[in-house]
Order: structure tokens, then sequence, then C-alpha cells
């Protein structure tokens, strides 16, 4: 897949960095404001596939192989379930929230009702919004990428 | 009636009109970009009926990563459509 | 007139009359019929689950089985995609 006209390279240059942030935004405060793991982690796939396809699949391909990609996928989901399974050994059950009411990080309590947002609270499930946030992401943009390189084989392979 | 009722009441008919839009247009990318009207109009519509979550979920799933595999897809093919 | 069109009108105003007799027969907004589990979450979640976020503590805490779930559907979609369209290495 070649890359478009240059208007549309100007105007993806200038939005890239806002949609990034934005995304990288919900996932990180993901247990203060509305969005989460999943949702901040299609943001920031959106605006990848934006650059894909204002770039063309050979400008990225020079970037990141989907190799790399699979394998961050792998390590997102294999830490979620980590973090699932600490919960099983420092705590009573599988996926309980042991980090909630200690010392260590993100173990703050906040005061029931509606308080002013602390980023050190919540437990595991900042822990947990970065693991699913790096998972979705690597998949989101894996099947974009891949599904760019086969259309590019194709049109060659048929001219 | 208020404001909020009148947008609940004119948002439905606008996702309507934009997906019937989208089927009947032979031009297959115009087609994509009304079906990502449809879809950001749907997740204003999450918006108002107070789910956030489900709107930034739609947004970026419906508004944007399926525009970006119709519109590879399409450049890997014709752009019109046979009548 | 043709059949094929009497019968696709029939079918279309019978799905309208379900459509619509559920539009007439939904609860105002806000206003569930069971609350009973809302009302602990809502009362609960930040002194449990620490977070001032709702729906994030219902989703990774206190349903996470669901979210374990998902993150299974996401992996098996990205391996299949990823085995069907992968470029050949062979030239």
């Amino acid at each position: 897949m070649s890359e478009m006209s240059r208007i549309v390279r100007t105007m993806t240059a200038i939005m890239f960095p806002f949609a990034m942030i934005y995304g990288l935004y919900v996932i990180a405060h993901g247990h203060l404001t509305p969005g989460g793991g999943f949702q901040g982690g299609a943001v920031v796939a959106s605006a990848c596939a934006m650059l894909l396809v204002a770039y063309g699949s050979k400008w990225v391909e020079e970037k990141i192989k989907e190799k790399n990609l699979s394998l961050l996928e792998s390590v997102g989901a294999i830490g979620f379930i980590a973090i699932a399974f600490f919960g099983l050994f420092f705590g009573v059950a599988f996926f309980h929230n042991f980090l909630v009411g200690s010392d260590l990080l993100f173990g703050m309590v906040p005061a029931v009702g509606s308080t002013g947002a602390n980023i050190n609270t919540g437990g595991v499930l900042p822990l947990m919004n970065f693991a699913v946030g790096l998972k979705v992401i690597a998949g989101l943009f894996a099947i974009v990428l891949v599904m760019a390189y086969a259309t590019t084989s194709f049109k060659e392979g048929k001219s | 009636m208020d404001l909020v009722e009148i947008i609940h009441i004119i948002l439905p008919i606008l996702i309507v009109a934009s997906a019937v839009v989208s089927i009947y247009l032979k031009d297959l990318l115009a087609a994509v970009i009304a079906l990502a009207a449809m879809s950001l109009l749907l997740s204003l519509e999450f918006y108002i009926l107070q789910a956030p979550d489900v709107a930034i979920a739609e947004a970026g799933v419906g508004a944007c990563l399926t525009t970006a595999i119709f519109v590879i897809a399409i450049r890997a093919t014709k752009r019109k459509e046979d009548a | 007139m043709n059949q094929r069109t009497i019968a696709a009108s029939v079918f279309f105003i019978i799905v309208a009359i379900f459509f619509i007799l559920a539009a007439w027969s939904m609860r105002p907004f806000g206003a569930p019929d069971q609350s009973a589990m809302d009302d602990y979450i809502i009362q609960n979640t930040q002194e449990e689950a620490g977070a001032n976020n709702g729906v994030t503590s219902v989703v990774f805490d206190y349903r996470g089985f669901d979210t374990l779930g998902e993150a299974t559907i996401l992996f098996t979609a990205v391996a299949g995609v990823i085995m069907i369209l992968r470029r050949e290495k062979h030239e």
C-alpha cells in the first residue's frame, strides 16, 4: 500500500500526537475517569492505523515489525493473567485486589463519596489497565498492519 | 420538551439516514465515510445516554479502525462499484 | 406489486410493531427494575476496590472473569488474522 497525498500526510502528522496523548491518558487514568485499557488502546491503535493509511506500509515496515507486535500482545496477556494469579498467591482468590489498603504502589484508599481524584489509588486496577492497554494496542494494530501487507502483496501479484 | 429530548429524536434519524446513504452510494470511499459518520453519531448518542466508556470504544473502533481497514481494502481493489 | 414485495412489507410491519411495543414498555431512564446490586456497588466500590471509577472496578475487580474472556477473544482473533494473512517468505 503506497502513501497518500501531501495534504493527508501533513494533517496526519499534526493530529497524530494529540490522538496518541489522549489514548495514553485514557489508559493511565483508567481508574479515575471514564475509559480504561480497552478504550485507550483502541484510541492509540486508531492513531497508529491513521499513520499507516497516510504514510503507506513500506514506511511503517521500517519502524516496526509484526513479529514484535505479536510479542508485545503476548506480553500484555501474560501480564494480565500473572496479576490475576498474584491475587491467588498473595490474597484469597483469583482476581483478588491484593494491593488495596497496603503501603505499596497504588495502595491508597479514597474517601467515600465524591472526592478529589488521587492517582495513587486503585490497587491492581491500574496495572491491569496497563496490561490490557498494551495487549489491545498491539493486537488491533497488528491486525491492520497484516491486512495492509497482505493487500500490498496481492496487488503486486496481480499486476 | 427540553433540548435533550429533541437531540434524542434527531440523532437516531441522522444515524438511520447516514446508514441508508452509505447503502445507495456508488463510490465506495464515500460510502465508507458515510459509515464512519454513522459510527461517530452513534458514539455521540451513547455519550448522551451517559455511557462515556462505550462512546470512547465506539469512536475508536467503529469510526477509525474499521474505516482504516475499509480504506486499505478499497485501495487494493476498485473504487467504483459496478452498477 | 409482486409477491415478494408484499411479503417483505408484511414482515417489515410485524418487526416494526414488535420494536415499537418494546420501546413503549421500556422503563424510564435511570430507574431500573432491580437496583440492589447497583446500590451495593455504588456505595462500596471506593473502599473495596479503591478506585473512584466504578465502571473500571466492576470490569477488572468484581467481574474479572468477563475481562479474562474478552482478552481471550481478542487474542484468538489476532492470532487467527495473523495466521491467515501473514506474508510468505518463499520467493
